[in-house]
């Protein structure tokens, strides 16, 4: 995937994630996040290991998986890495590319800011991670 | 009559092209010849030296050498002091940057690592066809055809060291009016001008450090704050050389700093008016400039190679590749030199590897080669087999010593395999994330890393037949001395073989 | 009777997506928070409906009701749409007052307009949701 920045600022714009951003904050994101790119097969996240990041997919899909079994899918506009670096734990579970990932990566200490400069992210953060709670536990409400 | 042309690599095949003659060219083509494997070398430019015949403008390098270090020049682990010397067998070929510096700085200037390099290949008589410009490529059959300005060569593998040197600008309107960082003229002719400066990076900040004394005034701006590598504890950011525009912002001396993105460019007979929208609402500022430099970035000049299937991404058309520097898209070509920054590995805490610079990419260089002979020319790794009293020793030495992993944290580990048949091998240097991924036989892999608390400490990773690797941190030391009795009886407890006895 | 703030803040506190939050944070939740009274048979949410809010049942008697079926019954200080504040998902129930019902409600465009001011609160929920369903998963795996 060949990006210009102005490229990958319209992708990101696409992203539900990044829904409440105006141009110019999206030029900001795009600025503070690099570009990484993983063949299929790699692992990204490892269950276990310390120093994780927080990923957004940008092209590609991944497997997530628990002690080698596949527990869920992750596709373009997905992200994942928050809940290591949140928690300050490692992962629980491997991230593997399923076919060419093309992702923007922030490390993890560089998160908290992040989300901090930009509140309406950190919005839409919870209610994915709230939406995944729900799906997982069958919450009554 | 015509002239006999005497350079070497005439067109035709070969089992490996390698294309570049900075310092991943170079180096590459130095490990290929050590294992006999026949190549050719070839290069658009006249003399070696890569992007240092050019870059950078002003100042030195920001990689050190230090003629006075604690260990002996010609010691492996000088490397570590020396991040500026390409790697060879040979000691007297060792460490030329070191004999090259008077003392006067432990940063080499561009001319001193020109000359490094050029001494590299001529002392170890590197043979390079010059003024051999690769221009197109094509498959045929199982060979890659590269077409040059002499001709075409076949191989089976082809090596591209060719930077990240290409000059990108935006297409913000009135760029295409700009002239971009390589594009800069002598200091003097900027005498008395008003300069603007697109770019925040080292590149805009060398520029306006250089031209500090000329310029009437000197305008930086790009959308986001420029981040400084005295706040951010490491080489990300800009370097600490630099900060001279910051101060003289500071001290109102001339220099402005500013977070806004461009919105289009106006050339008139005698300059220019840059019109920018401030970032976080700051709203629009129109700026008058004789002058204005665009230090926007490189990309990465691989001509019809995404064409052929190679696949690039982001803003420096980076190739996606392997742990090994292959392309993940088209097996057979592979990257040497900075291009390999491509393979990021671990990044654990957001930290980038060095393989963009020469003090990573030399290491990775010999990695990869060994990776082509095995995997392409049949060649056997040497595995010396390792005294099983010896693992703990040999393990915390490599981590308190080895350059490789000094230079390359969390990106290449030293290996040894724990077969219970073949008994315990020294496996070599491998990249990490190739290393905890790969489902292979009983082994060890040692590493140093760091976090973001600035400690530096070895990191193990041990895996067991058909799973993969477990991490287990060290402990670091004050001196960096990582032979300590924690770390042993950690060890000791973490290769414990309870299924084979070999309890150490 | 008007319910207290420090009342609020109590009632508030006992909803886990709120644990840890810290006082400051928790005057601001309560200042957001409503009163609102059902009579009996009344409607509290509908099935089906947009949640749109947090209750706390503070006095009176409610039935949980999913078609035909009662599914549970709620009293003073159980509470619901914990995550539909966040996420604002469809009512998986009808939750039904039995007799006269005073809950306590927070609105979640309310919360979304403290949570764009109060970075530390966002955070707090976002790490309490993770552990949360860190423990989950971690549940599932054996």
């Amino acid at each position: 995937m060949n990006t210009t920045p102005q490229q990958l600022v319209d992708t990101l714009s696409g992203l539900s994630l990044f829904a409440d951003l105006s141009r110019p904050q999206l030029e900001q994101v795009a600025h503070k996040l690099s570009e990484e790119s993983f063949p299929e097969g790699q692992r990204i996240l490892r269950q276990g290991f310390s120093g994780t990041g927080f990923y957004v997919i940008l092209e590609g899909e991944v497997a997530i998986r628990i002690d080698g079994k596949e527990v869920a899918r992750l596709a373009k506009g997905d992200f994942f890495g928050e809940m290591s670096v949140l928690l300050g734990e490692p992962p629980v579970a491997d991230v593997v590319a399923l076919r060419q990932l093309h992702v923007l990566h922030l490390g993890g200490p560089d998160l908290e800011g992040f989300l901090r400069e930009h509140p309406t992210v950190m919005f839409r953060m919870l209610r994915t991670v709230a939406l995944r709670l729900r799906n997982a536990s069958r919450w009554r409400s | 009559m015509a002239e006999l042309d005497e350079r070497p690599f005439p067109p035709g095949d070969y089992p490996v092209v390698v294309v570049g003659s900075g310092p991943g060219g170079l180096q590459t083509s130095y490990f290929l010849r050590g294992l006999g494997i026949e190549h050719a070398l070839l290069s658009a430019d006249e003399k070696p030296g890569g992007m240092f015949l050019h870059f950078p403008f002003f100042q030195r390098l920001l990689s050190w050498t230090k003629p006075y270090a604690q260990v002996d020049r010609h010691d492996r682990a000088y490397e570590w002091y020396d991040w500026n010397s390409l790697l060879a067998d040979e000691p007297e070929n060792r460490a030329i940057m070191a004999e090259l510096m008077d003392g006067s700085s432990s940063f080499p200037s561009r001319p001193e690592m020109e000359l490094n390099l050029a001494s590299y290949a001529e002392r170890t008589a590197l043979r390079v066809r010059y003024g051999c410009r690769w221009e197109q490529t094509r498959r045929e059959a199982e060979r890659f055809v590269l077409s040059t300005s002499d001709g075409d060569y076949r191989c089976k593998v082809a090596v591209f060291a060719v930077g990240v040197a290409e000059p990108w600008k935006p297409d913000t309107p009135g760029f295409e009016h700009v002239a971009h960082y390589v594009q800069t003229r002598e200091a003097a002719s900027y005498a008395g001008k008003r300069l603007f400066i697109v770019g925040k990076q080292n590149s805009g900040f060398e520029l306006a450090t250089g031209l500090l004394p000329w310029a009437q005034r000197i305008v930086l701006a790009s959308p986001r704050p420029a981040k400084l590598s005295v706040n951010t504890h490491s080489l990300l950011g800009v370097r600490a050389r630099y900060v001279q525009p910051f101060e003289d912002e500071v001290l109102g001396g001339g220099v402005f700093i500013l977070n806004a993105s461009i919105v289009r460019v106006e050339r008139f007979a005698d300059g220019f008016r840059v019109h920018c929208l401030r970032s976080e609402g700051g709203g629009e500022l129109v700026v008058d400039a004789e002058e204005v430099i665009a230090a926007t970035g490189f990309t990465s000049p691989l001509r019809d190679l995404p064409d052929l299937g190679v696949n690039v991404f982001g803003q420096s058309r980076l190739p996606s590749m392997t742990n090994y520097w292959e392309s993940s898209s088209l097996p057979g070509i592979f990257f040497a030199g900075t291009i390999g920054q491509g393979s990021a590995g671990m990044k654990k805490y957001g930290l980038p590897s060095n393989s963009g610079a020469v003090h990573g990419a030399r290491y990775n260089a010999r990695i990869m080669v060994g990776y082509v002979a095995r995997t392409y020319f049949g060649h056997k790794l040497e595995r010396p087999a390792v005294a099983p009293e010896q693992l703990i020793d040999f393990l915390l030495d490599e981590a308190a010593l080895a350059p490789e992993l000094w230079n390359q944290k969390s990106y290449l580990a030293r290996a040894v395999s724990l077969d219970a048949r073949e008994g315990m091998r020294d496996e070599g240097f491998v990249p990490l994330a190739h290393f905890v991924d790969e489902e292979g036989p009983p082994a060890v892999a040692i590493t140093v890393e760091t976090d973001d608390k600035g400690s530096i400490h070895p990191a193990v990773y041990v895996r067991e037949e058909g799973r993969p690797a477990v991490e287990t941190l060290l402990e670091p030391h004050p001196l960096h001395d990582f032979r300590t009795p924690a770390n042993r009886a950690r060890l000791v407890s973490l290769l414990k073989r309870p299924s084979d006895g070999r309890a150490e | 009777m008007p319910i207290s703030e420090e009342e609020k803040s109590a009632a508030l506190s006992r909803v886990p997506l709120f644990e840890g939050v810290s006082e400051e944070s928790m005057t601001r939740l309560s200042a957001v928070t409503g009163e609102v009274e059902f009579g009996a048979r009344q409607f509290i949410v509908t099935q089906g409906q947009v949640g749109s809010g947090l209750y706390i049942i503070v006095s009176g008697a409610a039935r949980v009701v999913s078609g035909s079926h009662e599914l549970a019954r709620f009293g003073p200080g159980d509470f619901f749409g914990e995550l539909a504040v966040i996420d604002q998902q469809p009512r998986v129930a009808s939750v039904q007052a039995v007799e006269n019902t005073v809950c306590l409600a927070l609105a979640s465009w309310d919360l979304l307009e403290l949570l764009k001011h109060d970075p530390t609160l966002s955070q707090n929920l976002i790490r309490g949701l993770a552990a949360r369903l860190r423990s989950t998963s971690e549940h599932h795996r054996h």
